[in-house]
């Protein structure tokens, strides 16, 4: 079987229905419903607050106390922890870089494989592609925040994970770092891998998503290609304000 | 290589065939000074499997001590043979660690901490107050005719600080161990990235029980007398704190060379400055906080400890 059937087989690779998160009298999700097709990159934007990253915490089991349902191909993650979601193949990434500070580079990989098979190879490959492999018994701390943020990218892909939530991976990284990641991206989703990424360069969502999201005040504003959403009154209303 | 199998193989191996052969060559009251270092690593490894590997604080590692050392009391005179004793010490210990991990492991930082501190205080006094089954405040003397010998004793100590010093060898070295580092890092992101952190920190807990459960037997045993207030002593607690984070918390090493430290500038200090001496211990604990809270191993270069594999 090839990616392309396996990925019809398995959409929507992710399904959220009516989910809502209150924090005291603030609707930061307000029933929010979407699908992700298998084998997308879906960009997720949205101005500051608009419940983009608790989107993210809901969908991966770091946040709980939301209301609705959550489905990962076809079975259901509501309720579940994170370790659980992330052994059924959804990872995901933080805005601020979470690297383990006093682990090695190789520990802060080897720590997140599911697989007891060739796990040190396979991390040192994946540091060797984007040249990082020199710095495999350094400790995460003593990482540029650039590297970290790579590193926590390399991280997730130790599961073989089928989809991906990347929450801003590129804020604070250089052009240079930047440029191997998105590569990074472009070639893990040939391979079948879907993403779903949080980013505020236009340029990147337009290049790379065949479809973006735009969340605003924890609604769901409007969803399409980004040609569709780019001039859409809705959107820059939500980002500039309503012109008086 | 050749630098990491002396550091890894031959001087423990040697510290081990040195401390073997002492009940031959030292006098009572260096082998009684030796039993002692060796219940103190014991106790420090075990603290350090739970609070050094995790990162969460426990201040009432010393309940598990109490409960084996009160479990050899009661069942001494009783007429059982002491080795079975040592085993039902270190059930004891772990029967009590299952329920209260699962009550106290829920809790984070310091909060963790201080409901370690208030539950040896609730056993303690549950000690104090079941004069039937305790003597109360009075605590429990034991006939030297029902206690194995100093050396037997000794031999005891050093087999279980050996034992506690392989498991925190084995558990660094492990994906278990791994875990538990990614926990005491970032308890989070280690869930995110498939840690099972609830299961993780339970059996951290429970093994980490089952050292001082065994060691309170043997103290018991040595002793002939124990009381609520020396069972279940926090003093003992902070010392155990001490010589882990002197050493260097979440090492192999550290511990080792902790205990060995503050058990030879106690030896000094209770002989020259009795009143003073638990004072300097807590001065000793500030100064590592503020200036050295990776401890002493982390003086040495990051060379040299790669080179020794003093990571580990």
């Amino acid at each position: 079987m090839n990616t392309v059937t396996i990925a019809k087989l398995l959409d929507p690779i992710l399904k959220v229905e009516h989910l809502c998160r209150n924090f005291g009298g603030v609707k930061a999700l307000d029933n929010v419903d979407l699908a992700i097709s298998s084998g997308s990159i879906t960009g997720l934007i949205g101005p500051n607050g608009s419940g983009k990253t608790t989107l993210f915490q809901c969908i991966s089991g770091v946040d709980r106390g939301a209301t609705g349902r959550v489905w990962l191909a076809g079975k259901s993650i509501t309720g579940l922890r994170p370790h659980r979601i992330y052994r059924n193949g959804l990872a995901r990434t933080f805005q601020l870089s979470r690297v383990f500070p006093q682990l090695t580079v190789l520990e802060n990989l080897l720590v997140a494989s599911t697989s007891k098979l060739n796990q040190t190879e396979r991390a040192l490959d994946l540091l060797r592609q984007v040249k990082l492999e020199s710095y495999a018994q350094a400790l995460g701390a003593s990482l540029s925040y650039g590297q970290q943020k790579l590193i926590e990218f390399l991280r997730v892909l130790m599961s073989d994970p089928r989809l991906i939530l990347l929450d801003e991976p590129a804020a604070g990284v250089n052009p240079t770092l930047r440029a191997v990641l998105w590569d990074m991206v472009k070639r893990l989703n040939a391979r079948g891998v879907t993403f779903m990424i949080v980013e505020h360069n236009m340029q990147v969502i337009e290049e790379l998503c065949s479809k973006v999201i735009v969340l605003a005040e924890g609604k769901v504003l409007i969803e399409g290609n980004f040609r569709e959403i780019r001039n859409n009154k809705q959107v820059l209303d939500a980002y500039f304000g309503r012109a008086r | 290589m050749h630098q990491q199998i002396i550091v890894n193989i031959t001087l423990p191996v040697f510290l081990l065939i040195c401390a073997g052969i002492a009940p031959l060559l030292v006098s009572q009251y260096h082998l009684s000074f030796g039993l002692q270092v060796f219940m103190m690593l014991a106790l420090a490894q075990s603290w350090n499997l739970i609070s050094g590997m995790t990162g969460y604080i426990s201040f009432g590692q010393v309940v598990f001590f109490g409960i084996g050392a009160y479990t050899a009391a009661i069942l001494l005179p009783l007429g059982l043979h002491w080795l079975p004793v040592i085993g039902v010490g270190t059930l004891m210990a772990i029967l009590l660690a299952l329920p209260l991990g699962l009550l106290t492991l829920r809790l984070r930082g310091p909060y963790f901490a201080i409901a370690m501190l208030g539950l040896n205080e609730v056993v303690r006094i549950i000690a104090t107050l079941w004069v039937d089954l305790t003597n109360g405040g009075s605590g429990i003397s034991l006939s030297p005719t029902l206690l194995p010998d100093l050396s037997t004793n000794y031999y005891s100590m050093l087999i279980l600080a050996a034992v506690a010093c392989g498991i925190i060898w084995v558990v660094h070295g492990s994906r278990f161990g791994l875990e538990l580092r990614a926990i005491r890092e970032d308890e989070a992101a280690a869930e995110m990235v498939g840690v099972n952190t609830t299961y993780a920190k339970f059996v951290a807990f429970v093994g980490s029980a089952a050292i001082p459960g065994a060691v309170g037997t043997v103290f018991t045993m040595y002793n002939s007398y124990i009381n609520p207030t020396s069972a279940f002593a926090p003093d003992l607690n902070i010392q155990m704190i001490v010589m882990v984070m002197l050493g260097g918390s979440g090492t192999f090493w550290g511990p080792i060379l902790g205990t060995v430290l503050v058990m030879g500038l106690r030896e000094i200090l209770w002989a020259s400055l009795p009143a003073l001496h638990m004072a300097i211990l807590g001065v000793i604990l500030l100064i590592i906080v503020l200036f050295l809270p990776n401890g002493v191993l982390s003086l040495t270069s990051p060379k040299i400890r790669i080179r020794f594999d003093l990571t580990k």
